[in-house]
């Protein structure tokens, strides 16, 4: 009898380790538990428990404790106060790293850093998504505040190694500073829960003490400054269960690394569906405006779009969609906003979503109605030189196939960064309505013309002649001279643009190209 | 609440006025600028309680275009 028989007495290390386990399992203990509550936030474990396939998670390291003497009188902090692990979403395999507020407010400490560490060691052997669920302090400022700080910050160094590997993404689920601000601007997305969550450089203790400003934490770096204002962050969601599923929804584009490609979604949507809403969306006449997301989702299978930095940078369109069930990168221009005019945040955006869709093999797709890059004395001083540079590199150095639709105007560099021809567009089809040019008429009648138009007396002569010149320019202006050139691919009906860039994905999916050796470029940044 | 050009831009059209109740996402005028017609629109629900600006204006990115009373 195991129970009679000294030799065989499980039953209270059984017992024991059972209790420890029970213990991390309630995180900071009820109070706390509740507190988190009560600030709109889910207990740690519940957000893994929603994010993960249920049953899917393995964790590492449930029964680490901060080992610090110093903290001795504090008693044990369960996982450490960050629960790490590998789970299951949609069935592919990610790993997690959740920081538990309930513990010492989610600090960084030096034994769940060890855990993190074991954790990115795992996502490069296997080539998983890593995603970081952050609520956190940043540091914990304790014991070791000292110049050992000399050997820190190999984390960061690490998630760079990881970058366009695999997919990194970071929630933020609570109020995130320093360490863990830094944490998101090295992922490749940025979800926020609005009101809840925010990320700075220093919490607003230390911003006090540090330049005398009085703010708040969500006035410094909460979601309407990071997906409005700053463009750091991508995404603002409502509360913790949407920020897990967008995070989701995100994932579901990508594939789990960078050799291998993202999943295929089944669709009831046929490849050659028209889409002649179209025709009601965008108007003939060229300066009107419209909302280029309408097209977007008039094309993408089943009207699923998933914008990215949908906020900020409002003149282009950036996101994820699927065309006959592959993932692809959309950018569009946006006439509703500037008329669709490329300034340096637009320029940013879109370089950033570029390197993203090729660092995956993300075919791209690009909806010309551009008029150029704004100009003027305003974007001289903010770089916007260095700034299109940046787009214009991220364009040339993409290897996925790459297809371009000009809708209108399409002008200047602003064709260039679009995905003109010469930047191995793989398929470029116009519509009926395609302006390209170096400019728009008017633009070179002012240039080409000027001296002719002061020699024009001022008033209804000068402007007649500024009409007719313009007209004269607009006759060289349409898709039939560029078609007749084969430098467009075809022109199609608006209708069938769905259809068309299909094709064009389909015809080039065996795209290769080899540049040649190099360590890397140097992006104008 | 100040509602200001987010470019350098001609005036084109004055599509409100002191007074006239707005809903979010309205337009109030049109700039013109990059040869396109550009709608400044209510960030909010409210009533026009200044215009600052008429056709043919001049404006640069912040300068003020209408202030709004919101709802």
């Amino acid at each position: 009898m195991a129970d009679t028989d000294e030799r065989f007495n499980w039953g209270p290390l059984v017992a024991d380790l059972a209790q420890r386990k029970a213990t991390a399992l309630q995180m900071g203990g009820p109070d706390r538990v509740e507190r988190q509550r009560s600030l709109g936030k889910l207990p740690v474990r519940e957000r893994l428990d929603l994010f993960c396939d249920p049953g899917t998670f393995v964790e590492y390291g449930m029964l680490a404790d901060h080992m610090d003497p110093n903290l001795a009188a504090k008693g044990s902090f369960a996982a450490d106060g960050c629960i790490t692990g590998v789970g299951e979403v949609d069935g592919r395999p990610v790993a997690v790293v959740a920081y538990d507020f309930t513990i010492m407010a989610g600090s960084m400490g030096e034994v769940n850093e060890q855990k993190v560490t074991r954790l990115r060691e795992l996502v490069l052997r296997q080539r998983i998504p890593i995603v970081w669920l952050l609520d956190s302090a940043g540091a914990r400022v304790g014991g070791s505040t000292g110049s050992t700080f000399a050997g820190a910050g190999a984390l960061f160094r690490e998630q760079v190694t990881l970058s366009g590997v695999v997919p990194q993404v970071a929630a933020l689920m609570g109020h995130c500073a320093a360490g863990t601000a830094y944490i998101p601007a090295l992922t490749d997305f940025i979800v926020m829960v609005k009101g809840i969550s925010s990320m700075a450089l220093a919490g607003r203790h230390l911003v006090k003490a540090a330049t005398g400003e009085d703010v708040t934490e969500e006035e410094m770096g909460g979601s309407d400054v990071h997906t409005k204002i700053s463009g750091v962050a991508d995404l603002a969601v409502e509360d913790d269960v949407a920020c897990l599923d967008a995070v989701k929804q995100y994932l579901s584009f990508l594939p789990s690394n960078n050799t291998s490609r993202a999943p295929r979604k089944h669709t009831a949507d046929t490849p050659d569906r028209r889409a002649e809403e179209i025709y009601d969306i965008v108007p003939t006449a060229p300066r009107r405006a419209y909302d280029m997301v309408k097209v977007v989702k008039a094309i993408v299978d089943d009207g699923d779009f998933f914008e990215i930095k949908a906020a900020w940078a409002r003149n282009i369109v950036c996101g994820f969609g699927r065309m006959d069930g592959e993932s692809v990168g959309i950018v569009a221009s946006q006439p509703k906003v500037l008329g669709g005019a490329l300034d340096v945040n637009a320029a940013d955006k879109a370089a950033r979503f570029v390197w993203l869709c090729d660092a995956f093999e993300i075919p791209l797709v690009f909806l010309h109605d551009v008029p150029g890059f704004v100009v003027g004395t305003v974007v001289e001083k903010q770089g916007i030189i260095r700034h299109g540079a940046k787009m214009l590199f991220a364009i040339s150095e993409a290897t996925v196939p790459k297809i371009s639709v000009v809708l209108r105007k399409s002008y200047g560099a602003g064709y260039f960064v679009m995905n003109g021809r010469a930047y191995e567009a793989d398929y470029i089809v116009a519509w009926p309505t395609a302006e390209i040019a170096v400019m728009g008429p008017d633009g070179v009648v002012n240039i080409a013309f000027r001296k002719q138009l002061e020699e024009a007396p001022e008033g209804p002569e000068r402007d007649r002649l500024r009409i007719e010149l313009a007209e004269m320019i607009r006759a060289n202006i349409d898709p039939w001279v560029a078609a007749g050139h084969a430098l467009v691919d075809d022109v199609i009906d608006p209708a069938d643009t769905r259809a068309a860039v299909i094709a064009g994905l389909r015809a080039n999916r065996n795209k290769q190209v080899s540049r040649p050796w190099r360590k890397h470029g140097v992006m104008p940044v | 609440m100040d509602v200001t050009a987010e470019i350098t831009a001609n005036v084109w059209q004055v599509r409100t006025e002191v007074g006239a109740t707005v809903a979010e996402g309205d337009e109030l005028v049109i700039l013109e600028s990059m040869k396109m017609e550009i709608p400044v629109e209510s960030p909010i629900d409210g009533t026009v309680t200044q215009v600052h600006v008429k056709p043919d204006d001049q404006v640069t990115e912040g300068d003020l275009v209408v202030t709004i009373e919101p709802s």
